[in-house]
C-alpha cells in the first residue's frame, strides 16, 4: 500500500469514527441541552443546544414540584430487593444443578431454558389475579416478586454454566475439612464465581430502572410509582414537558454512564466471557 | 421386616413404597422422619381431596350465573381459573414427590444390597435433602408466577374472556373452544388482516433489528481493534453510551426529537434549508419503520460492539502470524480468520438477540405507540408498527380482549420453542453429555 493509500484510510476511519460519534451523541446533547433549559416544551427549544441559556430550574422543579424522590425511593428500594434476591436464589439454585445428581434433573434444566424464552408479561393477566389474590397488588414487594420470579430461569442456567467450569476438587477439599454442602457454596463456590455474580448483580440491577409494563400492571396508586412511570408521564400525548423529562433521565443515566465507562474493560470479558461458556 | 441382600426383594420394596409415600423408608430402611414426612405430605393430600375435586370442578365450569347476587359474592371466572391451575400444579408437585420417594426407596435398596447392611451415617438435612431445599424457593417462585399464568395464558386462548361482554365479576367467562383461534387464522377478515401484518411485520423487524446491530458493532470493533489512534479509549467510551443510557429514556427522547411537527431534527433541516417542508419520520408507515431500525441500531449496536470486542481479543495470535507467514492480506485475514470465528462464537448470543428483538417492547412502544394507526386500528388496536408483543399490551391495557392477546401468546410460544431447543442443544452441557 502506497503513502497516499495509507492517508487515505486513516483519514476514512476518521470520518467514520466520528461520523459514528455524533449520530450516537446527538439525542444526548439534547437531553443535557433540554435538562438545562429554560423552555419547558420541545416545540420552543433551541434547534442549537444550550441556545435558550442555562437554568436549573428544571431539577429544582423536579425535586419540588413532582414525586421525582418518592419515584426514586421507590425504585432503589425494587432494584435492591430484586438484585440481592435474586443472586441468592439463581446462585443457590445454580450450585445445586451443577453439584448435584437428582430426579428430574434434566426435565427441570430443560424447563427452564424453555421459560426463559418467554416475556414475563405474556401472563400478566394471570401475575395480575394471583398478586390480588395475595394482597401484593400496589406493593413494592408484590413487584419484586415478580422481577425475581422472571429473572430465575435464565440467570440460573448461565450462573450454572459458569460453576461448572470451576473444578470440583476445590469442593472436595472443603468436603475433607469438614464443610456442609451449604458452606462449601457459600464459602467456596460463591467468591470463584465472583465475575458471573458480578454480571448477574448489574443485570438484575438495571433492570427495574428501565422496566415499565410491570410497574404500570402491578402499582396503581400514586405513592408508589417508579421512575419509569413517572420520566414517562411527562411526556405524553396530552402535555409535553421535556425539560422536566430530561433533568429527571439526565439525574438516571448520569450514574449508569459513569459506571458503565469506568467498567468497560470488565464488562467486555464479562459480556464475551458469558458468550464463551455458554 | 428383613430384606434379602441378593436383589430378590425388590418388588416387595416397591410394592411398598407405592402403598403409600414413606411406607418403604419407615419399614425397610428405618428412616423414620424421611419416611413421617413423605406419609404426612401424602395423609394431607388426600384428607384434601374435596377441596381440590372442588377447585378442579370450578375450573372445568368456570362458574355458574347468579345474577340475584350482590356483585362481589358472585362466582368470579377468573379467580376460578386461577386456583384450578394452582391446584392442579400443586397436584402435579404431590405426583413427583411421590416418584421422587419411590425412586429413592429403590435406590436405598440397591445401596442396601451392595453394602448388606443398612447406611445410616448420611445426616438427612445437609445430606440428600440439600438439592431439594436449594431449589426449593427458585422452584415454587417459578410456578406461582411463571408456569401457572403461562398456563393461565394458553387457557384464556380458549375462552371468551374480553370486554365488553365477559368481564368478571360482573359477567361469567366460558370457554368456547378454538373459536378465538379460528377469527384470528381466517374467520374475521379485521383480526385476520391485522394478525398478517403485525406478524410479517415482527419477523422483518427482528431480523433486521438484529443483523444491523450485530455488523454495527461489529464494524466498530472490528475499526477500533485495528486502527491505530491514540484516542481510541475515548471513542469506545463514547460507543458505550448508548448500552449505558436506560431504553426508556433514549426512545422517548427519539420520539421527541423526531417529531414531526415540532422535532429538533425537522427543525434544523428546515432551518439549514435542506427541506422545505417537514419529514414525517413517526407519521408515515414505512419511514417510521425504517426509523424504527435506525433508532435500535443506534440503542443496540454498543452491546454487540463489546461483545465482539471481547471475542476479537481472545482470538490466539498464532492464526494470525501463521497467516501472515503464508502471505495473507490484512484483508483476507479478517475475512478468513476474525469474521468466521467471532461469527461462531456470537452466533448463541445472535440467536439470542433474535428473541429478544421478536420480544423488545421498549424499541417500538415508546418510540412509536404503534403508530400510525393502520386502516383496521379502531378495531384491533394494532398500528403499523406495533409487534406482536406492544399489540399484547395493547389488547390487555386498552381494549381488554383478553381472548386475542392469549392467542397471540400461544403463537409467539409456537414460534420460540425452536429457538429455546436450538439454543439448548447449542449449551455446553448438552454436548458433553451430561443431559
Amino acid at each position: 500500500m502506497g503513502k497516499s493509500g495509507k492517508i487515505f484510510t486513516s483519514v476514512l476511519v476518521w470520518v467514520f469514527l466520528i461520523g459514528t460519534s455524533l449520530f450516537v451523541v446527538y439525542p444526548l446533547v439534547y437531553v443535557a441541552a433540554a435538562a438545562f433549559s429554560p423552555q419547558q416544551n420541545i416545540a420552543s427549544l433551541s434547534i442549537i443546544p444550550f441556545g435558550n441559556g442555562v437554568t436549573i430550574k428544571n431539577f429544582i422543579y423536579l425535586f419540588q414540584k413532582t414525586d421525582f424522590p418518592l419515584w426514586f425511593r421507590n425504585t432503589l428500594i425494587v432494584a435492591v430487593a430484586t438484585t440481592v434476591s435474586t443472586v441468592f436464589i439463581c446462585a443457590l439454585s445454580a450450585y445445586v444443578f451443577s453439584r448435584f445428581r437428582f430426579v428430574f434433573k434434566k426435565s427441570l434444566m430443560m424447563s427452564l431454558l424453555i421459560l426463559q424464552i418467554f416475556p414475563s408479561f405474556v401472563g400478566m393477566v394471570a401475575i395480575y389475579v394471583i398478586l390480588l389474590r395475595i394482597g401484593g397488588l400496589n406493593t413494592l414487594w408484590g413487584l419484586v416478586l415478580v422481577y425475581l420470579a422472571g429473572n430465575i430461569p435464565y440467570n440460573t442456567w448461565m450462573v450454572k454454566s459458569y460453576m461448572d467450569t470451576v473444578s470440583k476438587s476445590l469442593d472436595e477439599a472443603a468436603r475433607i475439612d469438614g464443610a456442609g454442602h451449604f458452606q462449601i457454596f457459600a464459602k467456596v463456590i460463591l467468591p470463584v464465581s465472583r465475575p458471573i455474580i458480578v454480571l448477574l448483580t448489574i443485570t438484575s440491577f438495571i433492570a427495574p430502572w428501565m422496566d415499565f409494563i410491570f410497574p404500570k400492571l402491578v402499582l396503581r396508586s400514586s405513592n408508589v410509582q417508579t421512575i419509569a412511570q413517572g420520566l414517562f408521564g411527562f411526556v405524553t400525548e396530552k402535555k409535553n414537558m421535556f425539560a422536566t423529562f430530561s433533568a429527571g433521565s439526565l439525574i438516571i443515566a448520569i450514574p449508569f454512564i459513569i459506571y458503565f465507562i469506568v467498567t468497560q474493560k470488565t464488562l467486555i470479558t464479562s459480556l464475551s466471557g458469558a458468550a464463551v461458556k455458554e | 421386616m428383613e430384606l434379602k441382600t441378593d436383589g430378590s426383594s425388590e418388588k416387595k420394596v416397591r410394592v411398598t413404597a407405592i402403598l403409600f409415600m414413606g411406607l418403604g423408608h419407615i419399614l425397610y430402611f428405618k428412616e423414620y422422619l424421611k419416611g413421617s414426612i413423605y406419609a404426612l405430605i401424602e395423609l394431607v393430600t388426600l384428607c384434601l381431596i374435596p377441596f381440590w375435586a372442588n377447585k378442579i370442578y370450578g375450573l372445568i365450569t368456570l362458574g355458574s350465573p347468579h345474577p340475584e347476587l350482590p356483585v362481589k359474592q358472585r362466582d368470579n371466572s377468573m379467580f376460578m381459573m386461577i386456583d384450578g391451575i394452582l391446584v392442579i400444579a400443586v397436584l402435579l408437585i404431590v405426583i413427583a414427590v411421590y416418584v421422587v420417594s419411590v425412586k429413592g426407596a429403590m435406590a436405598e435398596y440397591k445401596e442396601f444390597c451392595r453394602n448388606g447392611s443398612l447406611n445410616r451415617k448420611k445426616a438427612f438435612i445437609s445430606g440428600k435433602a440439600f438439592p431439594i431445599a436449594g431449589l426449593a424457593p427458585a422452584l415454587i417462585l417459578m410456578l406461582v408466577f411463571v408456569v401457572v399464568p403461562l398456563v393461565f395464558s394458553a387457557c384464556v386462548a380458549f375462552t371468551n374472556y374480553a370486554s365488553p361482554e365477559h368481564i368478571p365479576p360482573n359477567n361469567l367467562v366460558d370457554w368456547v373452544g378454538f373459536t378465538n383461534f379460528t377469527d384470528m387464522f381466517g374467520g374475521n377478515a379485521a383480526w385476520t388482516g391485522a394478525f398478517g401484518r403485525v406478524a410479517v411485520w415482527t419477523l422483518i423487524w427482528a431480523v433486521l433489528a438484529t443483523a444491523t446491530c450485530f455488523f454495527g458493532g461489529f464494524v466498530l470493533a472490528a475499526v477500533l481493534n485495528e486502527c491505530r489512534i491514540r484516542i481510541k479509549p475515548v471513542f469506545r467510551s463514547i460507543f458505550i453510551l448508548p448500552y449505558a443510557v436506560p431504553a426508556i429514556v433514549s426512545m422517548l427522547v427519539w420520539k421527541n426529537l423526531l417529531n414531526g411537527s415540532f422535532g429538533i431534527v425537522n427543525r434544523t433541516l428546515m432551518e439549514i434549508g435542506l427541506i422545505n417542508n417537514p419529514i414525517p419520520w413517526l407519521s408515515d408507515a414505512g419511514l417510521c419503520r425504517f426509523i424504527c431500525v435506525l433508532v435500535n441500531l443506534w440503542a443496540g449496536f454498543s452491546y454487540f460492539m463489546l461483545l465482539t470486542m471481547g471475542n476479537m481479543t481472545a482470538i490466539s495470535s498464532d492464526i494470525y502470524e501463521a497467516a501472515k507467514i503464508d502471505g495473507a492480506s490484512p484483508l483476507y485475514m479478517f475475512r478468513k480468520i476474525t469474521f468466521p470465528l467471532v461469527l461462531f462464537q456470537t452466533m448463541p448470543l445472535i440467536i439470542m438477540g433474535f428473541t429478544h428483538n421478536i420480544n423488545n417492547f421498549g424499541a417500538i412502544y415508546f418510540l412509536t405507540s404503534g403508530l400510525p394507526e393502520a386502516a383496521d386500528s379502531a378495531v384491533t388496536s394494532a398500528g403499523s408498527t406495533d409487534i406482536l408483543v406492544t399489540w399484547i399490551y395493547n389488547l390487555t391495557m386498552d381494549l381488554q380482549k383478553y381472548n386475542y392477546a392469549a392467542v397471540l401468546a400461544v403463537v409467539i410460544f409456537v414460534v420460540m420453542a425452536p429457538f429455546a431447543i436450538l439454543s439448548f442443544r447449542q449449551t455446553k452441557s448438552y454436548k458433553e453429555g451430561e443431559l
